[in-house]
């Protein structure tokens, strides 16, 4: 490839150079990926097989924590079932209402930029002041929420106190959140051709059928983007378990990343710990492994056969 | 048939309107819908205990109590963590959008030995989740380098390129300007660094920008991290004094909401000024990668 173009002789001192600039550049990458990503990523596999407390020296016990965790750990499963329960209503739910909100404002309405900055604007608040304030809406007694319910005559819900309503209740915080899948989303709608809307009303599609026929193929790139940033930030989520429910009541909201926080930081068991850690990877990576496996076949990709 | 034509657009024009009219106030009601949390948080914060429990609840508070701030203010340190949050933001961004910046310039624009190596593991990182790597980092920063309590843990990585993300956007944002521009300032005699200063650095600004923000945000949000480095209550940032407050006050709502409203200022303040930035730059990733 690179032939068709040969360097003067007279380059080859300015190209070593060139190189050494890229080199000095690409230090703080260099120490980044070796120090922080890496060589942390072989200490996770490393650590989880030791039973270090953070005090004694560590001893080498092989797979004896993953047979642990799978085995006696009274919390690995209700924590994967919370995590992924989470994780699919956050992720289906903030995609829908982000899809349909960036419809809306892609139509001529005015004030679009202002509405556009209404929808983001809880994406700017720190995540820890969004659950406490949210806390206060959910609350058992003289919460906004519960005035709604007795106003139509239904009986209290304590949101986030009660097992079964917590994983909902934290996963309408997180759809309301999406204001940056609205704006990614706005852009791809932006970038839809309106040539082919035009085609097909004069052919005589109606609203759906465009929605259906044009609109969602053309949008499968983003949507595909939308979903994987989603679903990787909603399966690591930590924060509401952190600042409101300390994973409860129960387990019910004792989320993955959480239960790997409490046995590192709380009960200080980092080779056990490491072994959670790791599970979670081979689980995340299994969704987006799964995800990129299947894009080939639903994104639609202009001039290639739609298939 | 030209007849038939006009009466046709013409009622497709009325339909539109019609259409325009009801998506207006779809949109409307969701704002107000998305709005409303926030308004409720405010007006509690303004309310005093009993008028928090009356029922039925109202909208608007009877006499806005702005002294409900001075109380919080007075239990929640706010200046103080708002001070202690930019100790770590500041030096964060500025540093992350540097190093993003120079590693993003090497991987657009220069040619060098194992490139494509280097470049396909900064794009692997950037499939690996923040949480996998975080207690061998813990370990390594505290028992390694002895940084307990202590900002540096959360600082120090920005030094290293603000994460393979924001290198990505980077590059991305260098590639699409035209290489002419480049070639003219090399026949001129300037060096890379010249070229990068001079040349590209402007050309990209926005991105720069964009980059600070995403990393202003993830250190916004984050509390995981700052709850395992910082210990003692004098170095606490917003988000741990926040959860803290929480802890002391369970059941004084007002002041609770005053604190909350206090600590999404900055967050909303930072947004309008960066609006323009933001948009811009969340599409760009969206539609650029």
């Amino acid at each position: 490839m690179e032939t068709f173009y040969k360097p003067p002789q007279r380059r080859s001192r300015l190209l070593s150079s060139e190189a050494s600039v890229a080199y000095i550049c690409l230090i703080p990458a260099f120490l980044g990926l070796i120090f922080l990503t890496y060589l942390p990523l072989a200490g996770v596999l490393g650590i989880s097989m030791t039973n270090w407390t953070g005090l004694k020296t560590p001893e080498f016990v092989g797979f004896d924590n993953y047979v642990k965790l799978f085995t006696t750990d009274p919390y690995i499963k209700d924590s994967i079932k919370a995590t992924i329960y989470f994780a699919f209503l956050s992720v289906a739910g903030s995609m829908i209402y982000s899809l349909f909100i960036a419809m809306l404002l892609n139509r001529k309405i005015p004030a679009r930029g202002f509405f556009r900055a209404v929808f983001y604007v809880p994406f700017v608040l720190p995540a820890v002041a969004i659950y406490v304030g949210w806390s206060w809406l959910y609350e058992a007694n003289f919460g906004f929420f519960n005035f709604l319910l007795s106003e139509v005559g239904l009986n209290k819900v304590l949101f986030i106190a009660d097992s079964s309503y917590v994983v909902p209740s934290l996963s309408l915080i997180a759809v309301w959140l999406s204001g940056n899948l609205i704006v990614i989303f706005l852009a791809g709608l932006q970038n839809v051709p309106s040539s082919y809307h035009e085609a097909a009303e004069m052919d005589g599609a109606g609203a759906w059928s465009r929605f259906r026929h044009i609109t969602l193929p053309c949008m499968t790139p983003i949507i595909f983007y939308n979903l994987l940033l989603s679903l990787i930030a909603n399966l690591q989520v930590v924060t509401p378990a952190l600042a409101l429910t300390n994973g409860g009541p129960g387990n019910s909201s004792r989320f993955m990343t959480y239960l790997m926080y409490d046995q590192a930081f709380v009960n200080y068991k980092l080779g056990y710990a490491c072994a959670t850690t790791f599970v979670i990877f081979a689980i995340l990576a299994a969704f987006t492994a799964v995800l990129f496996k299947t894009s080939n076949r639903w994104i639609f990709s202009e001039g290639g056969d739609d298939k | 048939m030209s007849e038939l034509t006009y009466v046709r657009l013409k009622s497709k024009k009325r339909s539109e309107r019609t259409m325009n009219a009801i998506t207006l106030l779809l949109v409307l009601l969701f704002a107000c819908m998305a709005l409303f949390p926030i308004w409720w948080i405010f007006r509690t914060s303004l309310m005093t205990n009993p008028e928090i429990y009356r029922y039925p609840p109202s909208l608007i508070p009877e006499n806005w109590l702005f002294s409900n701030y001075e109380k919080t203010l007075e239990i929640f340190k706010f200046w103080k963590y708002l001070w202690n949050t930019m100790m770590i933001i500041v030096p964060s961004c500025l540093a992350g959008t540097i190093t993003a910046t120079l590693c993003g310039y090497a991987f657009a624009r220069l040619r060098f030995r194992g490139k494509q190596l280097i470049w396909t593991l900064c794009v692997g990182s950037m499939l690996l989740p923040v949480m996998v790597t975080l207690i061998p980092l813990y370990i390594g920063w505290t028992r390694g380098l002895g940084l307990q309590d202590s900002y540096l843990p959360l600082i120090l990585p920005y030094f290293c390129g603000g994460g393979a993300f924001n290198i990505f956007l980077i590059r991305q944002f260098i590639l699409s300007i035209p290489r002419e521009l480049d070639q003219a300032a090399t026949i001129d005699g300037a060096g890379y660094f010249r070229i990068l200063f001079s040349i590209i650095m402007p050309a990209i600004k926005p991105a720069m920008i964009v980059v600070a923000l995403f990393i202003f945000i993830g250190l916004w949000n984050d509390l995981l991290q700052q709850m395992i480095y910082i210990n003692s209550s004098d170095k606490f940032t917003i988000a741990l004094g926040l959860t803290n407050f929480r802890g002391q006050l369970k059941s004084d709502w007002s002041l609770t909401m005053a604190a909350t409203c206090l600590s999404f200022a900055p967050g909303v303040l930072f947004y309008l000024l960066g609006q323009k930035y933001f948009v811009e730059g969340i599409t760009m990733t969206g539609i650029k990668s």
